[in-house]
C-alpha cells in the first residue's frame, strides 16, 4: 500500500465518525480502500499510471474519478451522508508565497 | 486611576485586529495589554506588536471561569511592577478576552475585586460584531447575545469584506443595546476616539438583561456556555507546502461550515522559509494569509488552532496529512 493510500485509509476511518457516521474501513491487496457504511460499499483505488487522475472510486459498483484526495473525500461524503452540504469556499485569490 | 478596557467579541470577529490597530496608535503608546484565548495553544499574544513586557497572555482557559481570578491577580502584579519601575508606566490597561467569554463576571471583578480597587476602574467595554457572520452567530450563540448587550461600543468589523453594512444586523443590534453607538471598521481600522470616549462603565445604563446577568453572578456563574465546543491545537514541525495549506484549509471549510467556529494559526511554508503565513478563519469565512516577515518567537512549529463544534481532532489530522502526502507525491512526479 503507498503512503498516499496508507493517507487515505486512516483519513476515510477518521472522517466516519467525524460525520457521525458508522461503518468499517479496511484496505486491500491492491492498495485500494474499502469502506463499508449503511448498505453501501465504496471502493477507492489509486488510478493506473498514465491518466490525468489520481483515484478511482467505484460507489455501489458505479465508477467514477477523482484527481485528489478533496475530490474522493467529496464523492464518499455525498454517497453516505444525505444531510451533507458542501460549504465551498475559495481561500487564495492571492499568491501562495509572499511577493 | 488607570482605566481597563474590555475589548470583547465572538470569535472571529476581529479583536485581535482591532488591538494590534489601535496598539500602533500613538495614543495608545502607554497601554498594557492582557489577552486571553480559549485555545490549547495562545497565538494572539504573538500576533499583537508591542512591547513584551505589556503583553500578557492568560492562555488555555476562559478568563470568565477558571482563570478568572487570574485576571485580578495579573492586574494587581501589573500594577506592582509598574510602581516598581519594573515596567514602562501605562495609563491604560486593555483586556482583550476569549471570544467564549462570557463578559459579565469579567465586569464583575474589575469593578468589585478588593485588590485593585482604587487603582483601576473599568473605562469602558468594546464589542466587536463580525458584519458577515455576526447575524448567524446572534442567533447560534447566546454568550454573543450577552457580548453585545453589555458593549458600550459596538464595532462592526469585515464591512469590507460583507459589502454594505446589513440594516437588519444594525436593526438586531440596537434592539440589543440601545445605548452602544454602532461603528464600523474595515480591516480593524477605526478611530480610536470613537472606541473609548472617556466614560466609566456604568451598568444602570444598560438593558434590563445585562443587569440580570450582572446581578446573577454576584451569587454563581453557570459553566455552561462551553458545552459542545472543543479546542485543539494541530502542530506541525515540517513546513507544509503552499497548495497543500490551501486546499487543507478548503477541505475545512467545505466540510465543516459553522461547525469551525474558529481557526487561526502561524504556519511554516516550504515556499516561504523564515516568513511564516498568518491564516484566520471563521464558519466558511477565510481570510487571505497574511505573512509574517520572521518567527515571532523560537517556536517555529506549525501551529493551527481550531475552535470547534464537535469536529474530531483525528479527522483534522488526518485530513492535513493525507493532504500534504498527495501534495508531496504530485510535486515529486512533476519533479522526475
Amino acid at each position: 500500500m503507498s503512503r498516499s493510500s496508507e493517507h487515505l485509509r486512516e483519513l476515510m476511518t477518521q472522517s466516519l465518525p467525524a460525520w457521525r457516521l458508522t461503518g468499517e474501513v479496511c484496505g486491500a491487496d491492491d492498495g485500494a480502500v474499502l469502506v463499508s457504511c449503511d448498505n453501501h460499499e465504496i471502493r477507492i483505488a489509486p488510478a493506473p499510471p498514465g491518466v490525468p487522475f489520481r483515484w478511482t472510486v467505484t460507489i455501489d459498483g458505479r465508477r467514477r474519478t477523482a484527481i485528489s484526495l478533496i475530490a474522493v473525500l467529496r464523492q464518499v461524503r455525498t454517497a453516505l451522508d444525505p444531510g451533507y452540504a458542501a460549504m465551498r469556499v475559495r481561500v487564495a485569490t492571492v499568491p501562495l508565497v509572499p511577493s | 486611576m488607570i482605566e481597563a478596557l474590555v475589548l470583547t467579541g465572538f470569535l472571529g470577529s476581529g479583536k485581535t485586529t482591532l488591538l494590534g490597530h489601535l496598539l500602533r496608535q500613538p495614543g495608545f503608546s502607554r497601554t498594557a495589554v492582557i489577552i486571553n484565548e480559549f485555545g490549547e495553544i495562545g497565538l494572539d499574544h504573538e500576533l499583537i506588536e508591542a512591547s513584551e513586557d505589556s503583553v500578557i497572555a492568560l492562555q488555555t482557559g476562559c478568563l470568565c471561569c477558571k482563570i478568572r481570578n487570574d485576571l485580578a491577580t495579573t492586574l494587581y502584579d501589573l500594577l506592582r511592577r509598574r510602581d516598581d519601575g519594573r515596567i514602562a508606566a501605562f495609563d491604560r490597561v486593555v483586556i482583550e478576552t476569549s471570544g467564549l467569554a462570557d463578559p459579565a463576571p469579567i465586569l464583575q471583578t474589575l469593578m468589585t475585586d478588593a485588590s485593585i480597587a482604587g487603582r483601576i476602574v473599568l473605562g469602558g467595554v468594546v464589542t466587536t460584531v463580525d458584519a458577515v457572520n455576526g447575524a448567524d452567530t446572534l442567533d447560534r450563540e447566546e454568550i454573543s447575545v450577552k457580548q453585545v448587550a453589555v458593549a458600550d461600543r459596538l464595532i462592526l468589523t469585515k464591512t469590507d469584506l460583507a459589502g454594505p453594512v446589513q440594516p437588519a444586523l444594525v436593526r438586531r443590534l440596537g434592539a440589543l443595546n440601545a445605548t452602544a453607538p454602532v461603528v464600523t471598521a474595515q480591516r480593524g481600522e477605526v478611530d480610536p476616539q470613537s472606541l473609548f470616549g472617556g466614560r466609566l462603565y456604568d451598568p444602570l445604563a444598560k438593558s434590563l438583561d445585562v443587569q440580570a446577568w450582572l446581578g446573577a453572578e454576584a451569587h454563581a456563574h453557570a459553566h455552561d456556555h462551553h458545552h459542545g465546543i472543543d479546542t485543539f491545537a494541530v502542530l506541525r514541525r515540517e513546513p507544509v507546502r503552499a497548495v497543500a495549506l490551501t486546499l487543507f484549509l478548503e477541505a475545512i471549510a467545505e466540510h465543516c461550515g459553522a461547525d469551525l467556529l474558529r481557526l487561526k494559526g502561524i504556519v511554516d511554508i516550504l515556499e516561504s522559509p523564515g516568513q511564516p503565513a498568518v491564516i484566520h478563519g471563521v464558519q466558511h469565512v477565510f481570510h487571505p494569509p497574511s505573512w509574517l516577515p520572521g518567527w515571532p518567537s523560537d517556536d517555529r512549529r506549525s501551529r493551527i488552532v481550531f475552535i470547534t463544534r464537535g469536529i474530531p481532532r483525528g479527522w483534522v489530522e488526518a485530513l492535513l496529512d493525507a493532504i500534504a502526502s498527495e501534495v508531496a507525491d504530485v510535486s515529486a512526479g512533476e519533479n522526475m
